[in-house]
Formats: structure tokens, C-alpha cells, sequence
């Protein structure tokens, strides 16, 4: 490959280039009239709202979706994409948000399963001796013969970039594949991508996150409402600007916050903590207040949320709500002691998908609509849920729509009306932020701010910095399982949470 | 089989902890135990039966086992697809039924011809199943709930009642049964056990050592990374119900030479005997998982109980049933016990090794949050459906 290299550099044309493509599905025009070109030795950074038609481009590009019109021609000439096998032939590659591995195979199978051009007898050895080599070269040590499950994501990632490597791809896709890993792993992923790069792949990167598409990609192109807004070098483009393609029109800082006025303590943790999970995490929390939790992803944030939930009860430390001591082992008493908790998971364990808004937003209350009779009562489930769905502003077709239907803000609205209908004194946000578009991160932004003054408790975990600091009031940081500041929202800043969150240099 | 040995020896790259790491496959463990489980059985047996330790028992076991295995190995390779067939059972009765109209009436057929009629019709039926589940998208169980209906009705209308009898089928079909390869010190090796135990070993070569058997188990473990990956999903699945049809109708031809006398039920129920075998032998019905050689363990280990407890003037034929049953629900809790084990170890062995990553599966899917107690597993983070 690296021979080639040199003579590909200087070739401009596009190794892929979609020219007026058109996607319909019923009445809604997913893509439009969209050009898009990818250059060898590129990454090339894609951005845009959820719904803008990235993923649908995806789909295009791989051959899962059939274009209505235009044409897709790779090194200049016509192709016809009618299959993920004919993607993979022309050397087209995509890596997901949540890897698409093979839980039961072993990782040299996960590389090497989909190959045309081995024989038809599996050569055991060979196999994962190639692998491990592929591996290696990622900075990735494991034995490709352990089966996949149960490995980080990362290491999935890892997996699926080598299958990338080992069938030569000329063009690989990575849609959103830092949304799940911490700065560390993040760190790592960039070094495989530059490797790739370097050796001239052309990568197309999806991220919601703006810093990471300044610093990985070469060229960054905006997409809104399925059509294709604009391609800059990166150095051509600054951040508002991006964001003002995205959306659109120019963007104030987040939102419009209020002063919020904290009352009397509610939650009082001391010392809490979990073998291998956290330990020594103190603080107090006082109505109408929102304490941000910072820290790296696997900093032991979330598990502090399962402790407080009860999922993952704390093994140490005691927790007081109102003055008196109490022991939460399950999720039941948290919920008796008015602690609700927002998983980061919407789809797996945050909603039940195939069932409607109304099912999921009365699922933890039930028992209110319930007759003397047994029966649940319709009629109050669903002006409940329209109750909500007005204040939240959640957009669906009707509350009876399946909420797996709605876009990823409005799936978690849906999960926030839920637990706020449980009407907690102690709300706990995990995420709410992660993978849903602009205008819904304000959107919860503005129903974060209206429930701490309206003297709600709020504990809010995040990945994202700017996010953190701009809501809370107090900041709580964790490194590797330990409390390692909390600051006041005067004191903190970028720099000093980011101190605690990696540790000093 | 030759992929454990190779990967025992190939002491993995990460020796770093000084620890002899000898590999083992979960699937290793599994049918190991249940050879156990099946000795503790013949010694239990042996203590609580006279005269238990007979060439009588020893060929009563291996005749009937000759069918169950069979049929075990066939559904085993499509579960393993995440898919199932409830209709071997109607594919045996039909087999055999018609193999047997078609040997009484042509009295010189060949064993070769008779064989491959028996495998070209089941292999038929499979393919009818398949075409439905692949290319109709219809949900296996219903699709094989469905045929298994099916053809049982079209052979009651066809049959119109009558039985096939022993002595209007060539002799050869008959004596079958009987006929012994050699044996080891009063224990008779049949012919026809022989034969299965070939055609398990075999396909459990194919499976773990053909590319096909391979995308089948890929197939089985992520439907969607399969179709990502460019498999030819469709086709696979397919092949998977042509294999295990045509497998069924081989266990139709045993069936019509073991007993002779085919009416038109004959098979009835064996499907359920066959997804027992698997579950039994390890495999699991999520797909992805588990080997024709613990299905063919687990066909043996049905048999031997069902034969013995036969023998104890105790067990009723009701608790013979509760027996199984209760065997069934027994190996499904073990495969959950062991293979909880194991990604335990492999995520303690795939930890990374800087000090950050170690600690990258705290904020894990909460769902298995429960699940893990200890540091020791921290590096776990599970695949939603591991």
C-alpha cells in the first residue's frame, strides 16, 4: 500500500464522488440534489443536524439504500451500488457509532469474516496470526482469538478499523465513532485515523463534536435539511460559522439562563462509594440547583447516578435526603425517596421503543391510572402525556406513535416527561444531550434552567465541557473513580475542570 | 477438535502476567461436562439397575441415539443461524413414508438410491422452509409451524391411512438396523450408529473449518454486522434449512429401516426432541453459539435417560418427562453459569494496559451494571444482546 502512496498523493480526482443524488422516502426528500466529493489522503468531516441526511448518505454510499437520482462514480467512472458486498468490493468501508461486531466470533473472525478472496477452509492459524499483526499496527494488543463480546468499545472500534485495513478500503465511513469513548481512547482513534490517512484512505468523519472535527479532518462539509450547504478547507471555516451553517442562522451562546436561586440542602452524600466503581464522593445538593458532573467518560460518574438510583447500590459512605440518613438498594426506594434517573442509554433501557409515547411517558407512575378495578384508565394516561407533550414541545405524529419513530431529541423529551411525571425533588440527567441536534441541546437546555427554578434538585452528567459550565451552578469533578474538585460556576472554567478531569501534566 | 488444540498451543501475544493462560473454548467446557454428566448417569444407572451394563442396552441406547443425533445435528445448524425448524418431525414422517412406498413398490432399489431419495426430499422440503424464511421474511417458527402442519396434512391425504409394512420393503431395509461393524468386547458397533457418528464428525468439521460454517455462526451472532460485512445472508440462511431438511430426510431413512412399519404419523414430535438435543448439548438459541458435537452429546444424554429410567420400577412415564424437562432448564442455567465465566476472563485478559483505558468500562450500559461486583471486572462492556 505504502508504495502506491506517493504516486496517489498527486492524483486529485476523487476516489468517490456522489454527483445530484436524491433520496425520497414517501414525501420527505432525505437527501437533495446533494454533490459530495472525497479525495484520497483526505478526512474529510461531515456536520450537520440530526435529520440533515448524513446518515442517509451513509446508507447511499455502502449500497444499503439505492439512490432515486444521480450517480455515484468511484475513480471517475459509474458505479452501481446495490449491495453492502458491492460497497465492499469497490473498497467502501463504514464504522458505526455502536460497532456492528460479532459477539460469539473471535476477534480474528470479526476481521476476516466478510473476505471474498479467502478459500473456502479457514486457516485458523494464519488467520489470527494476521490479525494480531493488524492489530498491533493500531496500537492494539489483545489475542484475536478471545471472542469479541464483552471487549470496550474502543477495542470494537479497533476491530472494525483492522477489518477496514485488511479488506484495503479506499474510502471509509466513521459515523459518530467517538460518541461512546474517553478522551484517552479518543486519542487513540485519532493516531488510527491519521494512520489511515496517511496511507491514502479517504475517510468521510461524522461528529456531532466540533472540536474533534477541527482537529482530525483536513476538509469540513455542511450538510441541512438533506442538502449540501458548503465544503471549506478547515482552516477556512471557524466554529460560529459552522454552527451557523448547520442551523441555519446564527446561534446565541446556548441559551437563555436564569439566575437560579438555591434553597435548603436535599441530598447530602458523604463519603459514598463502590469497589472498583468510585470512593470518596462528597457533596450537597439544595433545591434549585443544577450540579454538574464532569469528568473524563469511565471517570465513575454514571456509576455514582447508579448508586443514587439504587441500580448499582453504594457500598460505602451514607446519603441523607432532607437530614435523615437513608439506604437506597433499589430503584423502587429511589423513586419512594422522589430520585429520578435519566439513563445515558435511550434506546436500550432508557424507553421501550416500540411502544408508544404515552406507554413510556406513564410507565414509572402506572400505578396513578389505575382504576379500582385493575384496569389502567386511558383517558388519564393520555391527557397526561399530552400535558407534556406540550410543555416539552415534543414533535410526533400522535402520543400513540412508537416512541423507536421519533428523532433522538424528541425520544428524550419523552424519557425526561417520564421521569418527571414520577414528580422528583432529585432529578438525575445522564447524557441528555448526547447525540441529538442543535435545536433539541436547547431545548433541554431551557427545560433543565425552567426546573431548577421552578426548585427542582438536578444533577446533571455530561461529556460535554461547554455543555457543563454553562448550565451548572456547581461543578463536581471526577478522575478515575475519585472526586478531584467542585467548584463554584464563578470559579469554574475550562482550564481548571480540565486540570481535575485528566489530572495535572 | 483441531481449532482447540491449535489455540492452546498458540500461546496468546499478552503473557504479561507471567500466568500460564491455557485456552479453552467455553464450547470445550461444555461438552466435556456433559460426557461427565453422561458417566454420572451410566454409573447411577448402574448402581440402581440389575444386569444395567448389558450389549442389549448398550445397542438399544446406540439405535435410537441414531436418529435423535441426526435430527439434533440438522436443527442445530439452523439455530445456529438464530433460526429454528419445527418441522423435521413432519420432514421425518415424510421421508420415510414415502421412501418406503417407493422400496415396496420397486423391490430391487439400491441402499444408494434409497438414501438419496430420502435426502433429495428432505433436502426439498428444507429448501421450501428456507425460501420462505430467506426470501419471504416470515419468522422461522412461524414459517416451520406453518409446514410442519403442512406436510403432515399432505401426507395424511396422500398415505389415506394406509401403513407401510416391514415385509413389502426390500430385506436389506430391514435387517439394517441389525448389522454390526465390529464389535469391542460384546459391545456391538452397528452399522448405522457408525455411519452418524461419521457424518457428526464431519459436519462438525465443516462448521468450524468451512467458510460457510463460519458465516453461518456470523449470521446467528449479529444479523446486521453479517449484512454489513457483505455476506450473503439470504443464501446462507437457505442453505442452512437445505442442510438440516436434507439431514431430516437421512433420519427418515434410519426411521423407516428401524421400525419397519410406517404410518402416516410417523415422526410425530421428533422436532421436539431435536431442539432439546441442542439445547441440551450447549447450543443456544439465541444463535451464534454452540457445536454439533454437543448437540450429538446431548442427543446421547437424552437417550441414555429415556432409556433407563425406562428400567427404574420408580419413575413413572410422567416423571420420566419432568426429567427431561427438568434437564433441559438444568443446561440452559449452566450455559449461562459458564459463559458468564469465561467473558469474565477474557474481559480481565482484554484489559487495556495504560491506566486510563482500565478503568474506560466504568460508566458501562447500566443494564449489566448489576451484574458486575468487582474491580476485577471493570474492563467488561458488554454488546447490548451478549
Amino acid at each position: 500500500m505504502a508504495a502506491a502512496v506517493a504516486g496517489q498523493m498527486t492524483d486529485t480526482s476523487p476516489v468517490l464522488a456522489m454527483r445530484g443524488i436524491c433520496k425520497r422516502f414517501g414525501a420527505t426528500r432525505a437527501l437533495d440534489d446533494v454533490s459530495l466529493e472525497l479525495h484520497r489522503g483526505e478526512v474529510h468531516a461531515l456536520v450537520g443536524e440530526n435529520g440533515a441526511g448524513k446518515s442517509t448518505l451513509i446508507k447511499v454510499m455502502t449500497g444499503i439504500y439505492p439512490p432515486d437520482e444521480g450517480a455515484v462514480l468511484v475513480d471517475g467512472e459509474p458505479v452501481s451500488l446495490r449491495s453492502a458486498a458491492d460497497a465492499q468490493r469497490l473498497g467502501i468501508g463504514a464504522i458505526y457509532q455502536e460497532p456492528l461486531i460479532f459477539p460469539d466470533l473471535s476477534v480474528a473472525e470479526n476481521i476476516f469474516i466478510g473476505h471474498q478472496d479467502q478459500g473456502r477452509v479457514v486457516r485458523w492459524r494464519q488467520m489470527s496470526a494476521d490479525a494480531a499483526a493488524i492489530l498491533a499496527r493500531l496500537d492494539v494488543h489483545i489475542d484475536p482469538r478471545i471472542p469479541a463480546s464483552g471487549l470496550p468499545v474502543a477495542t470494537q472500534q479497533a476491530i472494525e478499523i483492522a477489518k477496514a485495513i485488511s479488506l484495503d478500503v479506499r474510502v471509509l465511513i466513521m459515523d459518530e465513532p467517538t460518541a461512546a469513548l474517553s478522551a484517552h481512547e479518543v486519542e487513540r482513534l485519532f493516531r488510527q485515523v491519521r494512520q489511515l490517512r496517511d496511507s491514502g484512505v479517504a475517510v468521510l468523519f461524522i461528529s456531532h463534536r466540533l472540536d474533534e472535527v477541527f482537529e482530525i479532518a483536513d476538509r469540513v462539509s455542511v450538510f441541512r435539511d438533506g442538502r449540501h450547504v458548503s465544503t471549506d478547507a478547515r482552516d477556512d471555516v471557524t466554529r460560529p460559522r459552522l454552527i451557523a451553517a448547520m442551523v441555519g442562522r446564527q446561534m446565541s451562546d446556548f441559551y437563555a439562563r436564569h439566575e437560579h436561586h438555591a434553597g435548603e440542602v436535599i441530598l447530602s452524600v458523604r463519603d459514598l462509594g463502590r469497589t472498583g466503581k468510585f470512593a470518596g464522593v462528597s457533596f450537597d445538593l439544595r433545591r434549585g440547583e443544577v450540579l454538574g458532573l464532569a469528568g473524563l467518560v469511565g471517570a465513575g460518574r454514571t456509576d455514582i447516578a447508579l448508586a443514587l438510583f439504587g441500580i448499582a447500590p453504594a457500598e460505602a459512605g451514607t446519603i441523607e435526603l432532607d437530614g435523615r440518613a437513608v439506604e437506597i438498594a433499589a430503584p423502587r426506594q429511589a423513586l419512594d425517596h422522589g430520585i429520578a434517573y435519566l439513563s445515558e442509554d435511550r434506546r436500550h433501557v432508557g424507553l421501550s421503543l416500540p411502544q408508544s409515547v404515552t406507554a413510556n411517558i406513564t410507565l414509572p407512575s402506572l400505578r396513578r391510572y389505575v382504576s379500582r378495578l385493575g384496569l389502567v384508565n386511558g383517558a388519564a394516561e393520555r391527557s397526561v402525556a399530552e400535558r407534556f407533550r406540550r410543555q416539552l414541545s415534543i414533535r410526533t405524529a400522535g402520543l400513540s406513535q412508537p416512541v423507536g419513530l421519533l428523532s433522538g431529541g424528541n425520544q428524550q423529551k419523552t424519557m425526561l416527561a417520564k421521569w418527571l411525571n414520577t414528580e422528583p425533588a432529585v432529578l438525575i440527567l445522564d447524557e441528555p444531550t448526547r447525540g441529538i441536534d442543535v435545536g433539541a441541546k436547547a431545548d433541554v437546555h431551557q427545560i433543565i434552567d425552567d426546573l431548577a427554578r421552578s426548585g427542582m434538585a438536578i444533577v446533571l452528567i455530561s461529556s460535554d465541557l461547554p455543555e457543563v459550565l454553562a448550565v451548572s451552578d456547581r461543578v463536581l469533578v471526577m478522575r478515575e473513580g475519585e472526586q478531584t474538585g467542585l467548584f463554584d460556576r464563578t470559579e469554574a472554567t475550562q482550564e481548571r475542570v480540565m486540570t481535575a478531569a485528566v489530572g495535572v501534566a | 477438535m483441531s481449532t482447540a488444540a491449535d489455540v492452546a498451543r498458540l500461546n496468546g501475544p499478552r503473557g504479561r502476567t507471567g500466568r500460564t493462560a491455557v485456552w479453552i473454548r467455553p464450547e470445550r467446557v461444555k461438552e466435556l461436562s456433559l460426557v461427565g454428566v453422561v458417566v454420572v448417569a451410566l454409573l447411577v444407572f448402574g448402581f440402581l439397575v440389575d444386569d444395567y451394563f448389558s450389549g442389549r442396552f448398550f445397542n438399544r441406547v446406540t439405535t435410537s441415539v441414531a436418529i435423535t443425533a441426526v435430527l439434533a445435528v440438522a436443527q442445530t445448524i439452523v439455530i445456529v443461524t438464530r433460526n429454528i425448524d419445527l418441522s423435521v418431525g413432519s420432514i421425518v414422517g415424510v421421508t420415510a413414508y414415502l421412501t418406503g412406498q417407493f422400496a415396496s413398490a420397486n423391490p430391487s432399489t439400491s441402499p444408494a438410491i434409497a438414501i438419496a431419495i430420502a435426502v433429495a426430499l428432505g433436502a426439498l422440503l428444507g429448501a421450501i422452509n428456507g425460501v420462505i424464511v430467506a426470501y419471504g421474511r416470515v419468522p422461522a417458527i412461524i414459517t416451520t409451524l406453518g409446514t410442519l402442519a403442512i406436510y403432515r396434512s399432505w401426507l395424511i391425504s396422500h398415505g389415506e391411512g394406509r401403513t407401510i409394512t416391514a415385509d413389502s420393503l426390500p430385506s436389506w431395509v430391514v435387517d439394517l438396523p441389525t448389522r454390526t461393524l465390529f464389535s469391542i468386547g460384546g459391545l456391538d458397533i452397528r452399522v448405522v450408529f457408525a455411519v452418524v457418528i461419521a457424518i457428526v464428525a464431519v459436519l462438525q468439521i465443516a462448521m468450524q473449518r468451512l467458510r460457510w460454517g463460519r458465516r453461518l455462526y456470523a449470521i446467528g451472532s449479529n444479523p446486521e454486522a453479517a449484512a454489513q460485512a457483505g455476506l450473503p445472508t439470504r443464501r446462507l440462511v437457505l442453505s442452512a434449512f437445505i442442510a438440516c431438511g436434507g439431514l431430516s430426510g437421512f433420519a427418515g431413512f434410519l426411521f423407516l429401516s428401524r421400525f419397519g412399519n410406517i404410518t402416516v404419523v410417523a415422526g410425530q414430535g421428533l422436532e421436539l426432541d431435536s431442539v432439546a438435543a441442542a439445547v441440551v448439548g450447549g447450543v443456544s438459541v439465541l444463535g451464534g453459539s454452540g457445536t454439533l458435537v454437543g448437540a450429538f452429546l446431548g442427543a446421547v444424554l437424552i437417550d441414555v435417560l429415556d432409556q433407563s429410567l425406562v428400567r427404574v420400577p420408580q419413575v413413572t412415564e410422567f416423571w420420566r418427562n419432568a426429567i427431561l424437562g427438568a434437564l433441559i432448564l438444568a443446561a440452559v442455567i449452566a450455559d449461562v453459569v459458564i459463559g458468564r465465566r469465561f467473558r469474565r476472563r477474557w474481559s480481565a485478559e482484554a484489559r487495556p494496559h495504560t491506566k486510563v483505558d482500565a478503568s474506560s468500562g466504568g460508566d458501562a450500559d447500566p443494564t449489566r451494571v448489576p451484574a458486575l461486583t468487582s474491580a476485577e471486572q471493570s474492563g467488561e462492556r458488554g454488546m447490548p444482546d451478549a
